[in-house]
């Protein structure tokens, strides 16, 4: 897979498990809800990074 | 209902979770990469596997690769990924995985897949089925049942064709206990009566409706209502029969003999027949109508000769709750080369046999004596199909008679056309060459 298009199947990755994840919140046990939280915010990170790289991608 | 052993395999930990948090109830295992997750595929036992595609930073798609491992071990394989490309999708299927799905409607998709396993005969149902119910092990006929298998919920009439004995009423019966219809299975064997038999069997009777019409009773038709109706042997069913039921098929409803008040059941039809179909149709024994209304959707049950790897299984399900067979090698090559022309009937007439009448292993003198030389045929089976059919067309003596000429003129060109060679070879009379002759010139010139 070349960089870029690894580039934006990370970015629709992490975004869609960040979606998926908002989702099943409202519903997790109390003990899990910590957990999904801070993995959220680790898949948050990552989105900006991702967005930060593509943004720094000559536009072409 | 046993917990389903399920495996997730996905790097990312967050999906991770959302997957295993939507299988709740389930006995979930995971797996982040792909070296653990062949190690699990290999060791465990799993119902479904979830396959994420890209498993890592700079993986190469070797979730493709476990794809093959989790199908061998009978895995019902799911692809969940973000890698949606036309390419990849053909290749997970071709790969066999059973469903591919985009990530991001786990809560619905997650759903949708547990519910279809469950209804879907294709995971571990089918290893049962086809271990216990209707014992298989060859590809076509497992592929031919499990696509049936998938209609058994609906009122889609089934046809079943294939020869005597190959257990088209077993598959009639399996194909009944999965349809979840909560009437009986009710079968009728159509070449066991005659017309007036049938109709009174099928539709019932009234006390009184003919002479030994003492009581009322149900018919078979009444007997099925929320079940399902056999219909064995159909291609024995008169035109004038076929047009009654035909009539009760559609409506449901049908008059009993002797009856002025129309009787209603809820069946579903499964018919069998060991007869080619498109030869009664040409023949007209069958109406096209009757046909149409009863194939909904067909399936063809292989003679035993064509799935040999079916017969030490079918002896070890016949033995199974009586005295366990071993067969001495000579003995086995024995069985494999025979032809069983009775199929699966034959193996259990064999089987009982073998177990009541013989002590130890079972030598090679005791299956012959019981499945005599020229049943074991190592060839193909000595009459043709289209020799038969020859012969039902224009009777046995015809049939003999174009047999008798092929045998002649082969002999005939194999001595280059020296008569005296052919008449001592094959013991015939000059009479009969030469009629032989005069028929082959005949035919030349037309």
């Amino acid at each position: 897979m070349a960089d870029n298009e690894k580039l934006y199947h990370n970015l629709k990755s992490k975004t869609i498990g960040l979606k998926s994840a908002a989702e099943l919140l409202e519903k997790c046990p109390p003990e899990k809800k910590d957990k999904v939280i801070r993995l959220m915010r680790e898949a948050a990170q990552d989105i900006i990074m991702l967005l930060t790289e593509l943004e720094a991608k000559p536009k072409s | 209902m046993d917990k389903l052993q399920i495996l997730v395999i996905e790097d990312d930990e967050l999906i991770r979770e959302v997957i295993t948090a939507n299988l709740a109830g389930q006995s979930i295992d995971t797996a982040g990469d792909k070296a653990t997750a062949e190690r699990k595929l290999k060791t465990g036992h799993y119902d479904i596997c979830f396959i994420d595609l890209l498993l890592g930073e700079n993986d190469d798609y070797s979730g493709l690769k476990l794809i093959p491992l989790a199908v061998s071990k009978g895995i019902y394989s799911v692809v969940m990924s973000s890698c949606d490309t036309e390419e990849t999708i053909s290749q997970a299927y071709a790969l066999g995985c059973k469903e591919f799905y985009v990530k991001g409607n786990e809560v619905s998709n997650i759903a949708a897949i547990i519910a279809r396993y469950m209804q879907d005969d294709t995971g571990k149902n089918a290893q049962k089925i086809f271990s216990t119910d209707f014992i298989t092990n060859d590809p076509a006929t497992r592929s031919m049942i499990t696509e049936a298998l998938k209609y058994t919920q609906g009122n889609l009439p089934i046809l079943i064709l294939g020869p005597s004995g190959t257990g088209k009423t077993t598959l009639a019966k399996l194909l009944h206990e999965h349809s979840k219809r909560p009437g009986e299975f009710v079968a009728s064997n159509c070449a066991a009566y005659t017309e007036d038999l049938l109709e009174a069997e099928l539709f019932g009777y009234k006390k009184g409706a003919f002479t030994d019409a003492r009581e009322t009773r149900k018919g078979k038709l009444s007997q099925a209502d929320k079940g399902t109706l056999f219909l064995d042997e159909i291609g024995a069913m008169s035109r004038n029969m076929q047009t009654k039921l035909l009539k009760a098929i559609e409506e449901k409803s049908f008059y009993p003999l002797g009856s002025d008040k129309p009787e209603y059941s809820d069946f579903r039809v499964i018919s069998a027949t060991l007869e080619d179909m498109q030869k009664l149709l040409t023949e007209g024994r069958l109406r096209f109508d009757f046909f149409q209304r009863v194939h909904g959707m067909t399936i063809t049950l292989s003679p035993l000769a064509q799935r040999k790897c079916d017969i030490f299984p079918l002896i070890g399900a016949f033995t199974k709750k009586t005295k366990r067979l071993a067969f001495e090698p000579a003995a086995k090559e024995y069985l494999l080369a025979h032809n069983w022309p009775g199929n699966t009937r034959e193996l259990k007439r064999f089987v009982e046999i073998i177990t009541t009448g013989t002590d130890g292993q079972i030598t090679l003198p005791t299956v012959q004596r019981h499945l005599p030389r020229s049943e074991a045929a190592s060839g193909p089976t000595t009459i043709t199909q289209a020799q038969y059919d020859h012969a039902l067309e224009h009777g046995l003596g015809g049939a003999l008679d174009s047999v008798a000429a092929e045998i002649i003129n082969r002999n005939l060109s194999e001595n280059h056309g020296k008569k005296a060679a052919t008449l001592t070879q094959l013991k015939i009379s000059k009479c009969l060459l030469y009629s032989v002759l005069a028929k082959s010139k005949t035919t030349e010139r037309k």
